[in-house]
């Protein structure tokens, strides 16, 4: 008995704060913004609402709700798959091929750039990527006569935009499960005649799931409801599930409409994810 | 290893700093309004408090419904606010805004009678808004490569334009236009069929949108387009201060009016200091400076007009009587025809981005 | 063999860091090019670092900002840290709400929390300000916190407690000696995201800060309308700089890359 009470009081000490603080912050508001959602207008300043689902219905109603659904999944689904692939190998490299000093240095060099403010970076790869930028005079110093590169304004432009910002998440997280692999597990594998591949597969994989996952849930989820990157670098591309969001709190006053369509974002999200459970399950094990 | 004690002490102290609420100085005056749009001149500032001792504080908005949220939550944190006139209404309807006295505002008489007594800025015979500046929303284009310079609309739909053509994001402008390309009123417009048929027919046309008139500069100057809806007052500053080749024109087939107010917030701590701003900002001595070393759009005090230099390139753009009379002015629009136009346009640009 | 995977390590890290840096390098020559509309080829000018030290509202955003992402990094590193290890060694009820509860603030966008914070706190008498700013930024730090530290002791180091405690440790003595080194690089990385968020945070920060008081992504945000100068490419190369200069410094004292 007394050993549980103590188990209580430690669980209760260790969690109530970020309790607390989410409930003020994210729990409270955001159930007011569900309310809202279920409402004609916003009730504020003395405004009378009923309540109504039409800001969901609204969604089913319109094709292009759909059409632009489709097309954040898919930029969440491209960002994050290019993320992993190519932040997994380097997250490997940095935790098994690299040591000391370099490895400190790669990894401090890795995180650095989110020192740098996110608008600021997207301004800058606008400098590169569009005509006569910076990556367009590279390519005509080393093949004159090349024809001229544009790639701002388009849904690839969009894409290294949202990719530079996320694959430092991809790296450390992954890292940081690789980096606790002990080396020991690797080698007994293969003194008992796994190939370097199902050593890989078996062993080191299974056991960096965790933060490969955590990786990939920071990513696409983010990426999904971006609309900063995609109203800068994509242009007449650039339209996406989340800019529509925006606008029905920036320029037409439709709050309920803005909040129904962003719990629809999250209902997805969660859908995505209780559909994948079997897969997660006992990978994110204590988690 | 950090110590534990310097860990929590160093938790506690940055949490007492962030938590220290800043008192608000009594001579202070906040106003809230689009950045760098005049209120902000650091020159102008220094002359308001040297001759009122007033010192101004500023907070700044993004979009027109920032601008209410930010009034409806904040009661009693602002003093003057810039509204345009077609959300003035909506402000003192709300509630948000109070009547301002006239003869507060010595400059009040020369103001000009169109947009001072205007029923955007009046309601039942009180002030709400002082009408402050007003410009033009036309067609801006690239003087070297454009030519002839162009006078219709449809040059936005012109196939040898194909791939050059921006716009702005937002939808009550390009709801504007296609009205205006279709020959329906402006303000609302009865077949939206018929507009929406209009702007996805920009499809070959369209390179990008820009959303601000610094972005609008960098595009056209990394020739990014060669036509584009613009402002006025945006065009004169992008030839006179960034000497950039741009051409301005108000299409023969209608251009968008629009003025802008300054309005009193409900429950403004310093009321007086607001109006005595407010009668600094459509005074003619302000307006020279901000006009002739900034770029600004045209005042809607007729004696600041009249002070502009003749040469200057707002007051040739502004000045001319041919362009104006062809302006229709932007009308308030009901929440219903804002979510209706936004809703078009979401569409056409799902549309444009396949 | 050997060698080569070395050097294909080498050149294949090489890469990655010459895409992550790429617009960092832009965004530096820009801020000596003259030109305040970007325009190429580069005409060298420190004019821009000249008018920032006159720009008082850019350097006070800047302070506040830092003083910001410190106090967030702080508390979201204590209390997110604390959350993963209930997380991760015991089973209770009410953890699958917890659990929901970390998705709104990375899936809902920002914006939608922004406002939906600004109605909340305008009811409940919290206000806006400094203060209201940390609790946002905080609540948008928790998840990051809570999951880079879980991933690392999702199983780890339970045996070593257990075996710190049959040793006769005290609790407290098993979490300074064993379970707090084992999740280290985790916490480091943990609270380096936690001050990247708040840093970089725009959204949340505009709708808290009142009049007069404003964080440098706020600045930037608005700046974007009046006039990007190359100032923003200016003061972003200072911080830049100060942040390599303590970054290695950090490096020096405490090695947190793993090895000892």
């Amino acid at each position: 008995m007394m050993q549980e009470a103590r188990r209580r009081a430690t669980i209760g000490f260790l969690t109530a704060p970020a309790y607390v603080w989410l409930t003020v912050t994210v729990l409270l508001p955001l159930s007011a913004m569900l309310f809202f959602s279920f409402l004609t207008v916003a009730p504020i300043n003395g405004r009378v609402a009923q309540l109504t689902t039409e800001h969901y219905l609204t969604f089913l109603d319109k094709d292009f709700y759909r059409t632009l659904t489709w097309r954040s999944l898919r930029l969440g689904i491209d960002v994050t798959l290019v993320c992993v692939l190519v932040g997994y190998p380097a997250a490997m490299a940095l935790a098994k091929y690299v040591h000391g000093r370099w490895r400190e240095a790669i990894f401090l060099l890795i995180i650095l750039p989110f020192w740098s403010n996110g608008l600021v970076r997207v301004y800058s790869w606008t400098m590169v990527l569009r005509e006569g930028g910076f990556l367009d005079w590279v390519l005509h110093e080393i093949v004159p006569g090349a024809p001229a590169v544009s790639v701002l304004f388009t849904y690839p432009a969009i894409v290294i935009g949202l990719v530079h910002s996320y694959l430092p998440y991809v790296v450390l997280t992954c890292y940081v499960s690789l980096e606790a692999i002990d080396d020991s597990l690797t080698e007994a594998a293969r003194s008992l005649g796994a190939s370097a591949l199902q050593a890989f597969l078996r062993v080191i994989l299974p056991l960096s799931l965790p933060g490969l996952l955590v990786g990939v849930i920071l990513t696409f989820v983010p990426v999904i409801g971006s609309f900063m990157e995609p109203r800068i670098l994509g242009g007449r591309s650039g339209i996406m599930l989340g800019t529509v969001i925006e606008d029905q709190f920036t320029t037409v006053f439709n709050w309920p409409r803005g909040a129904a369509l962003s719990f629809i974002m999250l209902g997805i999200v969660l859908l995505i994810f209780a559909a994948s459970a079997p897969l997660l399950r006992g990978r994110l094990k204590g988690f | 290893m950090i110590s534990r004690r310097a860990l929590l002490g160093t938790a506690a102290a940055a949490a007492t700093l962030a938590v220290m609420p800043r008192a608000r100085a009594a001579g202070d005056l906040h106003v809230l309004n689009w950045q760098g749009y005049g209120t902000d001149e650091a020159w102008a500032l220094e002359a308001f408090k040297k001759k009122t001792g007033f010192n101004v504080v500023h907070d700044y908005f993004n979009s027109e419904q920032e601008m209410l949220t930010k009034l409806r939550t904040s009661p009693g944190a602002y003093d003057v606010v810039l509204i345009n006139s077609t959300y003035t209404q909506q402000a003192s309807s709300e509630g948000l805004i109070q009547p301002i006295d006239s003869a507060k505002i010595t400059n009040f008489s020369t103001l000009l009678p169109a947009m001072r007594d205007s029923v955007y800025l009046n309601t039942d015979g009180k002030i709400y808004g002082v009408a402050w500046v007003w410009g033009m929303t036309g067609i801006a284009y690239n003087e070297e490569t454009v030519k002839p310079a162009p006078t219709s609309v449809e040059v936005l739909w012109d196939p040898k334009l194909a791939g050059r053509v921006c716009l702005r994001d937002d939808a009550i402008e390009v709801v504007s236009f296609a009205a205006i390309a279709t020959g329906q009123d402006m303000n609302h417009p009865k077949d939206l069929d018929k507009i929406k048929a209009k702007l996805l027919a920009l499809k070959p046309q369209v390179k990008t949108f820009w959303a601000s008139e610094d972005e609008w500069n960098k595009f056209f100057a990394a020739k990014q387009f060669d036509v584009s809806t613009y402002w006025s007052g945006s065009a004169a500053r992008s030839k006179t201060n960034s000497k950039l080749p741009v051409g301005f024109m108000i299409p023969k087939e209608g251009g968008i009016g629009w003025f802008d107010g300054l309005s009193i917030a409900k429950g403004a701590p310093n009321a007086d200091g607001a109006a005595a701003f407010i009668d600094y900002m459509v005074s003619p001595e302000f307006y020279y400076e901000w006009a002739t070393k900034i770029g600004a759009p045209a005042s809607a005090n007729l004696k600041a007009n009249a002070t502009l230099p003749d040469g200057d390139v707002g007051k040739a753009i502004h000045g001319d009587a041919e362009s104006v009379k062809r302006l229709t002015y932007m009308a308030p629009l009901s929440d219903e025809e804002r979510q209706a136009y936004g809703d078009l346009w979401s569409e056409v640009k799902t549309e444009l981005a396949q | 063999m050997r060698k080569l995977v070395i050097w294909v390590v080498r050149g294949y890290l090489g890469l990655l860091l010459l895409f992550l840096y790429l617009p960092i390098v832009v965004m530096v020559l820009l801020a000596f090019n003259q030109s305040p509309l970007y325009k190429l080829p580069i005409v060298w000018d420190t004019v821009w670092f000249q008018s920032l030290a006159h720009n008082d509202r850019l350097i006070n955003a800047g302070l506040n900002s830092v003083g910001l992402a410190f106090a967030n990094m702080v508390v979201a590193t204590v209390l997110g840290t604390m959350a993963a290890m209930a997380f991760s060694r015991y089973q209770f009820r009410g953890k699958l709400l917890l659990e929901l509860l970390l998705f709104p603030p990375i899936t809902i966008p920002w914006l939608i929390i922004g406002i939906s914070m600004l109605i909340f706190f305008f009811w409940i008498g919290i206000g806006r300000g400094l203060h209201a700013m940390l609790l946002g930024h905080v609540a948008l730090s928790l998840p990051y916190v809570i999951m880079v530290v879980g991933a690392r002791l999702a199983g780890r180091g339970v045996v070593l407690e257990e075996a710190a405690a049959t040793l006769g440790a005290s609790p407290w003595q098993a979490f300074w000696r064993v379970s707090l080194p084992v999740m280290a690089p985790a916490v480091m990385a943990a609270a380096l995201f936690a001050f990247a968020i708040s840093f970089d945070q725009f959204v949340i920060s505009y709708f808290l800060a009142p009049p007069g008081v404003s964080t440098l992504p706020v600045e930037i945000y608005a700046a974007i309308r009046k006039g990007f100068t190359p100032e923003i490419n200016a003061i972003s190369t200072i911080i830049i700089a100060i942040s390599m200069g303590l970054m290695l410094l950090f490096a020096r004292l405490y090695r947190f890359g793993g090895e000892r």
